[in-house]
């Protein structure tokens, strides 16, 4: 039986305090308790102090460019859709960097669990802001505030297709844990936002600013799409519903492949009729 | 070497949307059905209606791979084609036009047809015209009428009887109408020969298309960009016979990222675009370069820079191509020359990624990518049925623990399928160890660099390979050197000046003889060879010396402003010439501006 130790890898480099500490663990805790060893998942790490997860977390993986995972991550699912497909990567390569790849991942609901790690700003550049940083924030590149509003992702992944929305905060990491499992356990695209306070950049998005703002979702239909909407568009008004958001069943991406329907394209036989082609030229 | 067959150039134009390119391509394949050789070329400026689009078919016995200045039958179905064209014609020449559309004023042999009528008669709509222009184009040009009739049933059937039929009924109006009114201009160019070879009309495109089949590539993503899509529409349209999987996904930095995670993933996977799409593309070339991933990406080029002229040639991408990414990697550059060569080329280049384990990239131009060849049957089957190599792809680590960066003497090291055993590797794009795990340390950075690099002199001590040789070094006053697309106009220029005065003697009656106007200089008989560049990057200095070490003339031939080839000679060599034939309006390299050039060179050498 795989324990958490098995994923350990590096003593990860994150700042005392950072959110990322209990993001690793939360992920290394589902991925135990799913039976998972290190070989059986592929794991794409974006660029950032999130994705510096790479050396600290044991898993067959990608360490990527910059905003790109995501689609990393739809080719290697394709070609091998039997094995879980995680994307590690923070708001700024998610929502800024790699935001067309992300919107319209959603639409394909491609099956794979995105952990973001909301945290608006960029770390490990040094505390420049990020595309979900709140409007006005200051930093080095935005010294009079940021002028644009923030993504506000959660609801543009419900209204692009995801299938499956939560939100997950890193004070509270048995629950950050549960919903890791029940996002890999989701068979379509799966978005956890992760709020991760940045303890050296960030002094607006705190822990006390979540302790305040955040709250558990009780007596929610994830099933209800309307319902959903609404929870999905609280952070307009700096309210931050912790919980499964959404959940809906449709076909995958690699559900609607016939070349798939018998096993993974990477153990396929080779197709061995090219010169049957030759006709098309005749 | 016997003196080559004469040539016979047909061209269609008329407004876009009347159906042009399906007619030219209808007559290429009439061509190759009844025993002969083609080289088609089209022009069509970048619309959906509207504009002139034209096709031209150069028809001959021998293999062919440009077309030529004269026009021997221009098809006009409206005055503009005739007044863009006309200048192309001679008193040889026969032009067929709508006599209730306009009259040219030309010594060419006249053919009018009442085509608005016939398709009046015939309940047909406008754009059947060019069925009418397909009967009649074929009933000139001597060919028989079952070849039409089963190459129409074949191109229609899943349209249905009726649609067949009424294609038919316009073709033959067209068709007829020749034999009863002009059977005495009827001339034997379609004849159908006895027992043709099977032979296919292959662009570079469909080439390249057959190629990535054939070489079990798995996955293709793309983003369509002309000239590049019909790579994208041929793989799609062929996915559920071949469980390939084919994606028009998002963007281009999108398509070549989900190469790069399939390719990781153990499947075969490249991508394809034009420059712009290309550009965009580029950063991820330089991650499979760090993480060894093998992909292979085709780049058929076109006029930049920026938007540029979307429909037109150039082969202005080559040290884009060559230089691209950031950081130093290496990464290997392929220019086929014909659709034969791309076949070839197209499947070498997923072996070479992967026994290289970095990206490789195919190189096309408008001109290539579009323009049709014949190719026999059998040879293609040959290519396409050639085994693959995977070189070291493994599903199990033969040692634990497993180092996926493990420095090895080729600069090669084992590469994991991941979920097939217990290991594991990261994929990394920052510098690693050799376990895969990033590093900043000073040597094993150094190491890993090298490492990469000595797959550089691997490949060229096993599979690089320097120019093919046409006509014979040694005896040659004239050497041509060109890489790529520009392969067929120079072989054509070369049988011209070789062979001209010699065909000029033997077909002196034959209007269509290529050498009616050959250069007076000729009768010197030069003697002239062509080396042509495949394997463009990275290339072998001491392999490439030899052939500019000569006391001869040298003539750089290339479709671009810069002579972009001639600097990666340079670079290798040391080696340049004065004598350059470069062309960079959108146009192909003719081969009469060729012969011009050779001209020029010789009269300056005198």
């Amino acid at each position: 039986m795989p324990t958490m130790q098995d994923f350990a890898g590096y003593t990860p480099t994150w700042c005392p305090g950072c959110g990322n500490w209990s993001i690793g663990r939360a992920l290394m805790m589902s991925l135990a308790n799913q039976g998972l060893s290190p070989a059986d998942l592929n794991v794409m790490f974006d660029i950032g102090c999130s994705g510096n997860m790479n050396d600290f977390l044991n898993a067959s993986s990608m360490h990527t460019l910059h905003g790109r995972s995501i689609a990393n991550g739809i080719g290697c699912k394709i070609a091998n859709h039997e094995m879980p497909l995680i994307v590690v990567g923070g708001d700024g390569a998610l929502y800024g960097e790699g935001g067309n790849h992300f919107l319209h991942a959603c639409r394909g609901n491609h099956d794979m669990t995105i952990l973001v790690h909301d945290n608006g700003v960029y770390g490990l550049t040094k505390g420049q802001t990020s595309p979900a940083a709140q409007q006005g924030y200051k930093s080095k590149t935005t010294p009079e505030g940021i002028i644009e509003r923030p993504v506000y992702a959660l609801l543009l992944a419900l209204t692009q297709g995801a299938t499956f929305i939560a939100q997950g905060f890193t004070g509270n990491l048995p629950q950050l844990s549960q919903l890791i499992t029940a996002a890999m356990n989701h068979k379509g695209f799966a978005v956890v936002n992760i709020l991760q306070p940045c303890v050296t950049f960030n002094k607006t998005n705190t822990y006390g600013y979540y302790f305040q703002k955040a709250y558990q979702v009780q007596d929610h239909d994830p099933s209800n799409f309307q319902a959903a909407l609404e929870k999905c568009g609280e952070p307009m008004s700096e309210r931050f519903p912790l919980g499964i958001l959404y959940q809906t069943e449709r076909p995958t991406y690699t559900d609607n492949i016939a070349a798939l329907k018998d096993g993974p394209l990477v153990k396929a036989a080779a197709y061995t009729g090219a010169t049957s082609l030759i006709p098309w030229f005749e | 070497m016997a003196v080559p067959a004469s040539q016979f150039l047909w061209k269609i134009g008329a407004p876009a949307g009347l159906g042009v390119m399906t007619t030219g391509l209808s007559l290429s394949k009439l061509a190759a059905r009844s025993g002969y050789h083609i080289y088609d070329y089209t022009e069509y400026p970048s619309l959906i209606k509207g504009g002139n689009n034209s096709y031209e078919v150069n028809i001959s016995l021998d293999p062919i791979g440009m077309i030529k200045y004269g026009v021997d039958c221009l098809v006009c179905f409206d005055e503009i084609t005739y007044k863009l064209h006309a200048e192309r014609l001679s008193p040889n020449s026969t032009i067929v036009y709508d006599p209730n559309t306009f009259q040219p004023e030309t010594d060419a042999q006249k053919i009018a047809i009442p085509m608005q009528e016939l398709l009046n008669q015939l309940e047909a709509e406008k754009v059947m015209v060019n069925m009418i222009g397909l009967g009649a184009s074929y009933a000139l040009l001597g060919g028989e009428w079952s070849i039409l009739e089963l190459l129409t049933n074949q191109q229609f059937k899943r349209k249905g009887d009726e649609v067949i039929a009424l294609n038919l009924k316009c073709a033959r109006a067209g068709y007829d109408y020749i034999n009863q009114h002009f059977a005495q201009v009827v001339q034997p160019i379609l004849t159908p020969q006895p027992a043709p070879e099977r032979r296919t009309v292959l662009a570079g495109n469909d080439a390249f298309a057959l190629g990535a089949v054939a070489a079990d590539c798995r996955f293709f993503a793309a983003y369509p960009m002309s000239p590049s899509s019909s790579v994208l529409e041929f793989l799609a349209g062929w996915a559920k016979q071949t469980g390939m999987v084919v994606r028009h996904a998002e963007d281009e930095i999108g398509v070549v990222n989900e190469v790069l995670g399939a390719s990781f993933a153990g499947v075969r996977a490249a991508t394809g675009s034009s420059g712009g799409g290309f550009a965009l593309m580029v950063e991820a070339l330089s991650y499979a370069g760090v993480a060894e991933l093998p992909i292979v990406v085709f780049l058929a080029q076109r006029p930049g820079p920026a938007t540029g002229m979307p429909t037109w040639t150039e082969q202005g991408d080559l040290l884009f191509a060559v230089n691209a990414g950031h950081g130093e990697f290496p990464k290997i550059v392929l220019a086929p020359g014909d659709p034969e060569e791309m076949t070839q080329l197209a499947m070498e280049a997923f072996d070479l990624a992967d026994i290289y384990q970095t990206p490789v990239l195919v190189l096309s131009d408008k001109v290539l990518s579009e323009s049709h060849y014949t190719v026999a049957v059998s040879k293609l089957e040959t290519i396409l049925q050639r085994p693959i190599k995977r070189g070291k792809i493994i599903t199990k680590p033969e040692a634990q623990p497993y180092h996926r960066y493990a420095i090895t003497e080729d600069g090669i090291s084992p590469r994991l399928v991941p979920g097939q055993s217990e290991s594991w590797y990261q994929a990394n794009s920052y510098e690693h160890k050799p376990d895969s795990h990033t590093t900043e340390d000073n040597k094993e950075r150094a190491d890993q660099v090298d490492k990469r690099a000595r797959k550089i002199q691997t490949y060229l001590a096993n599979d690089y390979l320097g120019p093919q040789v046409y006509g014979d070094l040694s005896k040659a006053d004239i050497i041509f050197y060109s890489w790529g697309g520009t392969k067929g106009a120079v072989l054509e220029a070369m049988k011209k000046i070789t062979f001209g005065p010699e065909q000029a003697e033997q077909n002196a009656d034959d209007p269509h003889s290529f050498a009616q106007d050959n250069p007076e200089i000729f009768k010197q008989r030069p003697q002239v060879a062509h080396l042509h560049f495949t394997h463009v990057h990275p290339m072998d200095p001491a392999a490439l010396a030899p052939f500019f070490n000569h006391d001869k003339l040298y003539i750089l031939v290339e479709n671009n402003s810069t002579g972009q080839f001639g600097q990666l000679i340079k670079l290798a060599t040391g080696f340049e010439t004065p004598h350059k034939v470069l062309k960079y309006d959108g146009r192909p390299i003719f081969m009469e501006e060729i012969v011009a050039a050779v001209e020029k060179v010789l009269q300056n050498s005198n």
